[in-house]
């Protein structure tokens, strides 16, 4: 489904991501992890054509998106078919001039739909997010992080894409509201069977749904292994650190699970 | 998911909000009021006074303020209120009309700049740094020696100098919406750049665009005057608040009432321009981009 082979993308001379590889199968989730600077949002921008990445092999849903298969530079026109991105800070993705429902409108433009095509639509995206109706016609400002947020998940969603990228989509959130989200955006994957490829520094948000896990560090990949035996037995001592970490802060359950996933936290 | 769903409140708008929407209705109000009064007036005035604004009257020459000629007359007998009426038009309207102007000419150019790419960029910027070099009062002059003193030269000198300011502006601030996440999305999205610029980047710089019109109107009232003071604006017989000034200098001190009138017609107007200008920036100013 998206699969990525040697991926590299320097800026100004600096190496940005080193020599990244990934293979995710249609309807899983590849979380992202590592720390802040390690190079996880740059890897969503040059997946998303918003940097020039270098690469051996780049492909992802021969169906209707990009299907490159050389090696070469990848600046590709941003707006990949098939795909969509929701972003960390809901507020700074929704233009704040625009109702909600003129921005999820907006995102299946190319599709020149009518009137009523359109607003069936979006009725249709806004109750799979948990929106009342109502919200269409609200600014940014006049609504809640979380549902502004829930208006970035449709505006992904009414695209009807195979892939959507989130980045950090929680972590502007209240704990609640974090809950509330993850458990809207399980339901949306389980019903369109859509992947997932979520970058988080959230261990605890990431054991609750990752298929596969992607650790980065300095640009480098340090660990690529599915998400029940990362979490079991880590790759590496800097993984183990990672996830006692994130045991200690309490966003993982303490002992590590045999069997299933780590934990249901977010279900 | 029990109390976690209960505790989702309904959002209200911040009493931060409230206060300042609260604000920005009363000061719509009091410009309305304010409009409404001034423009109750100057009908009044149009329509009631018995004189023409160019009629010469030999008789009464230099005449001080009268229950007759409200504000005096000059040295020609022409009544300085009626003047003063038909003046305005030529201040309040050139310089409607020029900032009108500078500012969609300097929009264009700036959202250009700003929007398609870094050699678009370089080019419209320097081209505007250039027409910044060259201060308006002697470009007008220039000008006006070149093409002869008239109205029409003026104007077009005025919108030369004029557009550079809404121009950098509209640039600066479309290149910082340029990297926001809404127009990120739009680009990811597939939006033409037409739409791009129609919905995500004009109506967020609309709000200091209007500050930057308000203050540019009053200056260019200013301008307008002044030039026309110098001789190089609007050319009598025609009332200009400046060519008034120009007429009343040589008998200032005989009929100070020649240069008194005019000059506080100048005051008042491009004071309360600025005042309003000056209330709107505080009211939306200042977070033009973040609504």
């Amino acid at each position: 489904m998206l699969s990525v082979d040697h991926l590299s993308l320097s800026i100004a001379g600096n190496l940005i991501l080193d020599d990244v590889s990934f293979s995710l199968p249609g309807g899983q989730t590849l979380c992202v992890a590592g720390e802040s600077g390690s190079g996880k949002s740059s890897l969503l921008k040059a997946l998303n054509g918003l940097m020039p990445a270098r690469f051996e092999q780049l492909v992802f849903n021969p169906k209707t998106g990009f299907a490159v298969t050389h090696a070469g530079h990848w600046q590709g026109r941003p707006g990949l078919k098939g795909s969509r991105w929701v972003m960390q800070d809901p507020i700074a993705a929704l233009n704040p001039k625009l109702t909600l429902g003129a921005s999820i409108a907006e995102s299946i433009f190319s599709k020149n739909l009518s009137e009523a095509n359109l607003e069936n639509a979006v009725s249709t995206v806004l109750s799979d997010v948990d929106l009342p109706s109502e919200m269409t016609t609200r600014k940014p400002s006049e609504v809640s992080l979380g549902q502004a947020q829930r208006a970035c998940l449709a505006r992904a969603l009414i695209a009807s894409p195979d892939l959507v990228f989130f980045d950090e989509p929680l972590s502007a959130l209240d704990a609640i509201v974090q809950k509330q989200i993850a458990k809207t955006m399980k339901q949306i994957q389980e019903r369109y069977g859509i992947t997932f490829v979520i970058v988080t520094h959230d261990l605890g948000f990431a054991a609750a749904f990752a298929d596969q896990m992607l650790v980065l560090r300095d640009g480098k990949v340090e660990a690529y292994q599915v998400a029940n035996s990362f979490f079991a037995e880590p790759a590496s001592r800097y993984c183990r650190d990672l996830i006692e970490a994130a045991r200690d802060l309490g966003s993982l359950p303490q002992a590590p699970l045999s069997s299933g996933r780590p934990a249901e936290v977010y279900s | 998911m029990t109390v976690a769903e209960k505790l989702v409140l309904p959002e209200e708008p911040s009493l931060e909000k409230k206060m300042r929407e609260r604000d920005f209705n009363r000061f719509l109000l009091n410009l309305g009021i304010g409009l409404l009064v001034l423009g109750t007036l100057v009908a009044a005035g149009f329509s009631f006074t018995p004189y023409a604004p160019n009629a010469a009257d030999f008789l009464n020459r230099l005449s001080p303020p009268s229950a007759e000629h409200w504000f005096g007359t000059d040295q020609l007998g022409r009544d300085v209120a009626t003047r003063i009426l038909y003046g305005g038009v030529w201040s309040i309207g050139l310089a409607f009309l020029i900032t009108s102007i500078g500012a969609v000419v300097g929009t264009i150019v700036g959202l250009a700049a700003g929007h398609f790419g870094r050699a678009a960029d370089t080019t419209l910027m320097r081209v505007t740094d250039s027409f910044f070099a060259f201060p308006e009062l002697i470009a007008a002059v220039t000008i006006a020696g070149v093409l002869g003193p008239s109205t029409t030269n003026m104007v077009m000198a005025l919108i030369l100098v004029g557009w550079m300011r809404f121009a950098r502006l509209v640039r600066g601030l479309s290149v910082d919406l340029a990297h926001r996440d809404f127009v990120t999305q739009a680009r990811l999205n597939g939006l033409p750049s037409w739409l791009i610029l129609s919905r995500h980047i004009l109506p967020n710089v609309g709000p200091s665009l209007l500050v930057l019109w308000t203050n540019s109107w009053s200056r260019t009232i200013l301008s307008i005057s002044g030039l026309s003071f110098l001789g190089f604006g609007v050319q009598p017989p025609n009332a200009e608040w400046g060519a008034m000034l120009l007429d009343g200098k040589a008998y200032m001190q005989t009929a100070p009432h020649l240069m008194i009138f005019p000059g506080l017609a100048i005051l008042v107007t491009v004071l309360s321009i600025n005042l309003t200008g000056d209330r709107l920036r505080d009211l939306i100013g200042g977070e033009a981009l973040s609504d």
